[in-house]
């Protein structure tokens, strides 16, 4: 029995996991605390880590009907991350392995939302596309196996797709954390309203895209006072088409390139309904998961943490955590 | 009994094992002024090297103490969580025992109160004070140049990195700093571990740092600051 742990950014998750990959439990437990900042605040989400990191990781054995005793592997996310988050779980899960004397799995934070793809109970076997988007993280990977490591066919130069959902729907006025209120005033709008660019490079770059918009509504204000209901619905369902397209377009060269019939989609991103409906219009096999293994979980770290190579104990008592913008898949 | 504690609320890494003669073995990591701590490589090896040395094994331990801080946030998220994993996986008791307070239970006994400061960087210190075991002052982050303010009237000894920082300052403010070379200005497992086995303690089971300051975005939300 695996147990997972994931604190890299402000979900405090833990999660025991069989083996063969079935899900005996997924805990996560979303701050809701970062709103009032107007974004994640490092400080802050380390803080509420310390303060949930235990009574999440007894719940997590508690629902899985497992006790320590009966833990096999610990692992844990070193990161990329907030490195202050990171190092609570880190510390946390090293802590519990080292008590027991187990097998520890450092694991990249990529390589689980890669490793979400290997739980029931919808298996999918490499080799696969993997496209991850989320607030933190837009790439597209080529899977060749469970134990390798993931070649980065593109990976964005700016901004994430999750972060260009966000910041959109703080410029309609729609607060933070906003995607899901962006896709839902998208749904009484026009996507074909307004041109946004989706960019032909073969990286993904979100940054113009949130000019685009910002220079639009300054427009719309200027001529009428302001953009009445309408128009941002219209603004938004064109924006939101932006993005996937962007998503979507590049997922499909990459498709055609590799010549891979597999698809796997993950990060909070996936949630997204027209995302996933233009995804399964590829012509491949697509998976994706259900919601939880989507966001940010501790389910696809103890996934990913059966195939990255753990320590036998003591060695990974000395493991570091690393930031953003480190790590092997950047 | 046998008890482990470890403290980094400062750039230093300090484990201590107390075993069952009473004994105290200590390990630790000092790094030079100004370089990064080594807390999350160096904390668990320490304690497990203690533990391999004296034939121990993580769940012979019958009582887990851990520093609070007040110091650094990273450093003290980075003790406790450890503190906690192990106690949670091995059933042991776990208290937390404040860092001044240990600092200044180190130094008690010449018949002055004692100061515990801690550098709190930003021009800042952290500082508890204490006489025989009480608490007198703090902990609270101050200016230097305060913390006069706050021990006016008695002959304080004051001890701790930002007492070794603030020397002249806190001299000039009446208070006597500890010689240059004293070990009283390390924080010391010796001393956590008579405080925890002895009761003496701040926090018991969950334990949560002393942070003493909140994080600057709060501070700039609660001013009205974007
Ligand atoms: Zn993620």
């Amino acid at each position: 029995m695996i147990l997972g742990i994931e604190t890299s950014c402000d979900d405090t998750c833990a999660a025991v996991v069989t083996p063969d990959g079935v899900i005996r439990s997924n805990v996560i437990s979303s701050q809701g605390i970062h709103d009032r900042y107007g974004g994640v605040v490092p400080e802050v989400a380390a803080r509420h880590h310390l303060e949930l990191i235990d009574a999440v990781t007894a719940d997590a054995l508690d629902r899985a009907g497992v006790s320590l005793d009966e833990i096999t592997l610990v692992g844990a996310t070193c990161g990329p991350g907030l490195i202050g988050a990171l190092l609570v779980g880190l510390a946390s899960a090293k802590a519990i392995a080292a008590a027991g004397e187990l097998p520890f799995a450092a694991v990249d934070h990529l390589h689980g939302h890669v490793g979400a793809a290997f739980l029931d109970p919808d298996q999918l076997d490499p080799p696969f596309v993997s496209l991850i988007a989320s607030g933190g993280h837009t790439l597209l990977l080529r899977v060749t196996s469970r134990d390798g490591e993931p070649e980065v066919l593109a990976r964005t130069l700016d901004d994430a797709a999750g972060e260009a959902f966000d910041k959109g729907a703080r410029m309609l006025g729609l607060g933070y954390p906003g995607g899901a209120a962006l896709e839902r005033l998208a749904r009484d709008g026009d996507p074909e309203a307004f041109a946004f660019p989706t960019g032909r490079t073969r990286d993904f770059s979100f940054a113009g895209l949130k000019t685009a918009l910002l220079y639009k509504l300054r427009d719309l204000e200027a001529d009428r006072g302001a953009a009445d209901d309408q128009l941002r619905a219209d603004l938004a369902a064109s924006y939101q088409q932006a993005i996937v397209g962007a998503l979507v377009g590049r997922t499909e060269r990459v498709l055609a390139e590799t010549g891979l019939t597999r698809l796997a989609v993950g990060g909070g991103v996936a949630a997204n309904g027209q995302l996933r409906s233009a995804v399964r219009g590829l012509g491949v096999t697509v998976s994706v998961p259900p919601g939880p293994l989507c966001t940010d979980n501790a389910a696809m770290i103890a996934s990913a943490a059966r195939y990255v190579r753990s320590q036998p104990y003591p060695e990974y008592l000395g493991v570091e955590a690393y930031a953003t913008g480190e790590g092997p898949l950047r | 009994m046998i008890a482990l504690a470890l403290d980094t609320a400062t750039s230093s890494t300090v484990v201590g094992l107390q075993l069952p003669d009473e004994t105290v073995r200590e390990a630790r990591d000092d790094v030079e002024p100004g370089q990064r701590p080594r807390h999350t490589s160096r904390l668990l090896p320490l304690a497990a090297g203690l533990l391999d040395a004296a034939g121990l094994r993580w769940h012979d331990l019958e009582l887990i103490a851990v520093g609070l801080g007040p110091g650094t946030f990273t450093g003290l998220r980075i003790g406790i969580a450890t503190a906690r994993g192990l106690a949670a996986a091995t059933g042991a008791p776990l208290v937390g025992v404040g860092t001044l307070r240990a600092l200044a239970a180190a130094a008690a006994g010449g018949g002055r109160p004692v100061l515990g400061v801690i550098d709190a960087r930003r021009g800042e210190v952290f500082v508890g004070g204490y006489d025989d075991g009480r608490e007198l002052i703090g902990p609270v982050a101050v200016a230097p140049a305060g913390v006069a303010d706050l021990v006016a009237g008695r002959d304080w000894l004051a001890v701790g990195d930002g007492a070794l920082r603030f020397r002249a300052v806190l001299e000039g403010g009446g208070m006597i700093v500890a010689p240059e070379r004293s070990p009283l200005h390390q924080v010391g497992s010796a001393a956590i571990l008579r405080l925890a086995v002895a009761g003496d303690v701040d926090a018991r089971g969950p334990v949560l740092p002393t942070y003493v300051r909140l994080p600057d975005a709060e501070l700039a939300v609660r001013s009205g600051q974007p």
